[in-house]
């Protein structure tokens, strides 16, 4: 992995910040909530003790009855149309009850508006049996229909039924069964309304013949002979008391509460018998916000569905939390809108007076001050983190650019400075003061140590043999004054000998002072044209002379090969590629010798059979000094393809070893005129 | 009269071999070690024939500027430098102060006998009538084989000993080459590829700069050298 996507990586690290930006959100969001709880609680509790003042607008408990037996009477915002349709009533579906019927669900309503009591029944059943005019509605008598009875009750005193059966769809009659006997009641008005798999039926009822206990029975039959089932809302002979909004409790709460805050006040049972207040329904934040507002969702801390914090449609409330405070514990709770992302913070206080739990209090407020508050640091923290995670990503893109581009200059200007030999080159960041810096100069000062070390190499054979040359010519001097003694013949051999011997040394040393007599040559050489294939051509004419156990081959497309330098020393050259050449070939090889042209000028190249050249040493073999033979001939110095390469380089050339099929090929680049 | 040789050498056994074996040809040899008590001795009695290495004890360039202050004083003295130094630039050098030879210590005796005695000789040749028989004509080339000089075109050019040689080994029989071993055999000396290709190089030069259309010495790569005649 580069330097850039390292560091690319590590500027991810940036996105803790909006981490850390989202648990401070989450965190002030869920303390601003505490706080507005503990608000509530205590704004609950005094509205429970004031509530405990009207203890004689709650409805007595009455143990002989359940819950379940118990009608609500939704208070309805409009006169509904008796037309058997439950669409014009105010209230939802979900208000409606559901009882147990032969064929399936019945489900019902009980409406109150205007001193009117409004009924709505649907009934599924597969096969309504109508009634006839003679019919009486009775639950005893000889003829059974399909009807819907309203039980009505003023314990101990009234006891009465209030029966709906059709002869047909459309408006029916009614019949009051009381102890006074069954008659046809006119200020009730109903309409049985067929549907597919049943019938429904809505009725209007003045509220002064009614009881306070109300249930509802459905009798379902399919014969007229047969009684058939009977359904009831209520478990035991008689129903328990109706329950209504009591309209003194609500006119206290209206004054007591206004919108935003929404009070509901219930009795021991959690039915509503009071609400006043609304909550906003203002939506806090904007459609610019859209994005905002779903990243602020996915943060805080989920809540319950906010639907339930709406007072319950069937007008008992049911949460949890208010029964709690029904036991006699004040609770709060909380809950979040999906859609709005707001919560609403709700708490129930229990009223009681006299020891006794009459009902509770909820009292519930919605959060928007918090969103707006925590929603406007929300998109602030986007924004600043999205600016800042940017701004260091490309801080550190750029950052890491520039530094892995001085790196990468530092290692290309050490790999040119290593390849063209020009150590004592400055390399790029030599002055900076960072760790670059010291790696450039350690890199320089390595590279000028290899330098010095490779002028030493260069210069060492030179020296030597010039340091050398003095004491040569003392040997020299002083055995060719013995030669004129007089000496015996033992004497003369070993003369003889030691002439021989120093004959060899100055032969050594002045191999090892050729390079810097080529580097002399080189320094003040007139290029002149001339065609290489030519010399080349009469050169090898010398060759064959001289080595007469080697074979020379030589190829050739060009006709001539024009080109400018010196022609002597890109002989010595050759001279010296043929005898590498001629060293390491046996007896009776073929040295092959190409000329041709190349994409920079010409290629000479000569090719000879023998070991490959050593992996080992390859980079080395054209330096001075440096032998990769392996002690075939310990006079060899590793000078030869030194002074070639210099030559070539003299010659703006280049000059390469390769190992090729069962020998080993030179390679000369030259540049054509 | 027996010839005087002075050796101006700071290496006492080099400079003791080549005295005694001056001494054996029959010269007479004063050695000095320095240039300070060489030029002294010079005041008072001038030799034949100095040699001189360039560099002196710590006087390093010392031979260069007693061979300057010898050739003021004296124009015709034989001056040869026989040094350890054998880089172009010195040789170049030395010659440019008008020295007749630069050896480096390489040659043999032999050889340096050789030299010398051919330069004693030119010396003498130089004081006789030129003799006809001495002279070799190629062309535009005249070698004055016992002054030891080449004339082209009439016009003197100035050789070294050693370049005379090559030039007279080359022109003796033009068309033929005439390869290295010849050649360093011709000049009297041990000499590599090189300091063959440089010597003839000059030699081109000193033509050139009499007459810009000289070519007569051709290379023969790989072979040798040859003097094309007309």
């Amino acid at each position: 992995m580069n330097l850039k996507r390292q560091l690319l990586l590590v500027s991810l690290l940036t996105l803790m910040l909006p981490w850390a930006g989202c648990e401070f959100i989450r965190e002030t969001e869920s303390a601003l909530r505490r706080g507005q709880e503990q608000m509530l609680e205590a704004t609950a509790g005094a509205l429970a003790n004031t509530m405990a003042q009207y203890d004689e607008e709650f409805p007595r408990q009455d143990d002989a009855f359940r819950v379940s037996d118990q009608l609500y009477l939704h208070e309805l915002a409009g006169r509904p149309e008796v037309d058997g349709y439950f669409d014009d009533w105010s209230l939802g579906t979900g208000s409606l009850r559901s009882l147990r019927g032969t064929d399936g669900p019945i489900r019902f309503a009980v409406g109150l508006f205007d001193q009117t009591i409004y009924l709505y029944v649907r009934v599924i059943d597969h096969d309504v049996v109508y009634s006839n005019s003679q019919a009486l509605v009775l639950d005893d008598g000889s003829r059974h229909t399909d009807r819907i009875s309203l039980v009505s009750s003023n314990p101990p005193y009234r006891y009465e039924t209030i029966a709906f059966a059709a002869e047909a769809p459309g408006k029916i009659l009614s019949y009051r069964q009381s102890a006074n006997g069954i008659a046809s009641e006119p200020t009730i008005t109903a309409h049985w309304q067929d549907t597919p798999g049943g019938y429904q039926l809505e009725a209007r009822l003045p509220a002064a013949i009614l009881g306070t206990h109300l249930g509802l029975v459905i009798h379902n039959t399919d014969d007229t002979a047969n009684p058939g089932t009977r359904s009831s809302s209520f478990s035991g002979r008689t129903p328990g008391p109706s329950v209504r909004l009591s309209s003194y409790l609500n006119a206290v709460a209206d004054r007591l509460v206004k919108a935003p805050l929404r009070l509901i006040v219930t009795d021991a049972d959690g039915w509503r018998i009071a609400a006043a207040g609304a909550l906003s329904a203002r939506s806090p934040a904007g459609g610019r916000l859209g994005v905002a507002r779903r990243v602020y969702g996915l943060l805080v801390e989920p809540g319950e569905n906010a639907a339930s914090a709406e007072p319950d449609p069937s007008g008992r409330e049911q949460q949890t939390y208010v029964s709690s405070a029904l036991q006699g514990n004040a609770t709060p709770d909380w809950f979040r809108s999906d859609e709005s992302g707001r919560a609403i913070v709700a708490v129930a206080a229990p009223i009681t007076a006299n020891g006794k739990t009459l009902g509770s209090v909820v009292l519930q407020q919605g959060t928007d001050a918090i969103l707006s508050l925590t929603n406007e640091g929300l998109a602030r923290l986007i924004n600043v983190t999205l600016i800042a995670t940017l701004l260091v990503a490309g801080t550190l893109l750029g950052y890491a650019t520039w530094l892995s581009r001085r790196i990468r200059q530092l290692s290309v200007a050490a790999e040119a400075a290593l390849d063209n030999e020009s150590l004592q080159s400055a390399l790029p960041s030599a002055l900076a003061g960072d760790e670059v810096g010291d790696l450039s100069r350690s890199f320089s000062s390595v590279l000028k140590q290899l330098g010095d070390y490779n002028e030493y190499l260069r210069s060492l054979a030179s020296k030597l043999s010039h340091e050398l040359r003095t004491p040569l010519a003392i040997v020299t001097s002083s055995l060719e004054n013995l030669e004129h003694e007089p000496l015996n013949d033992a004497s003369v051999g070993y003369t003889t000998r030691a002439r021989e011997g120093a004959d060899r040394l100055r032969r050594i040393l002045s191999a090892m002072s050729e390079a810097s007599r080529v580097e002399e040559l080189m320094a003040d050489f007139e290029p002149e044209p001339f065609d290489l294939r030519a010399v080349l051509e009469s050169t090898l004419n010398a060759y064959r002379d001289v080595y007469k156990h080697r074979s020379f081959s030589f190829d050739c497309d060009l006709g001539e090969a024009k080109m400018s330098g010196s022609p002597e020393l890109l002989i010595q050259l050759l001279d010296k590629l043929v005898e590498n050449a001629v060293d390491f070939s046996g007896e009776g090889d073929t040295i092959a010798i190409g000329l041709a042209a190349s994409d920079s000028g010409l290629e000479m190249s000569v090719t000879n059979p023998g070991p490959p050249l050593p992996e080992r040493m390859r980079s080395q073999l054209f330096d001075s000094m440096v032998s990769v033979r392996a002690g075939k001939d310990s006079r060899h110095l590793g000078l030869g393809l030194y002074v070639a390469r210099l030559i070539a380089a003299g010659h703006g050339g280049r000059l390469d070893a390769d190992n090729v099929e069962g020998g080993v090929v030179f390679r000369v680049s030259l540049p054509r005129s | 009269m027996t010839k005087r040789i002075a050796i101006v050498e700071d290496e006492a056994a080099i400079r003791d071999n080549y005295a005694a074996a001056f001494r054996r040809e029959g010269y007479v040899v004063d050695a000095y070690e320095a240039r300070a008590p060489a030029l002294n001795a010079f005041e008072s009695r001038l030799p034949d024939l100095v040699v001189i290495d360039i560099n002196l004890k710590d006087d390093v360039e010392g031979g260069f500027e007693l061979c300057r202050e010898l050739r003021a004083r004296a124009a015709e003295l034989p001056i040869i430098f026989l040094t350890a130094r054998d880089s172009e630039f010195d040789a170049v050098s030395g010659l440019r102060l008008g020295a007749d030879d630069y050896l480096t210590k390489d040659i043999s005796l032999p050889h340096l006998m050789a030299r010398i005695a051919a330069l004693f000789r030119r010396l003498d040749a130089l004081q006789k009538p030129q003799a006809a028989e001495s002279r070799i004509t190629r062309g535009d080339l005249v070698i004055d084989t016992e002054r030891m000089t080449i004339h082209w075109q009439e016009q003197p050019v100035g050789l070294t000993l050693t370049e005379f040689w090559l030039v007279h080994a080359l022109a003796r029989y033009p068309g033929h080459v005439k390869n290295r071993q010849q050649l360093m055999d011709a000049a009297q000396a041990v000499l590599d590829d090189n300091t063959i290709t440089s010597h003839v190089k000059r030699i081109r030069r000193k033509f050139l700069g009499i007459d810009p259309s000289f070519d007569a010495i051709e290379t023969v790569y790989g072979m040798g050298y040859r003097w094309l005649s007309d």
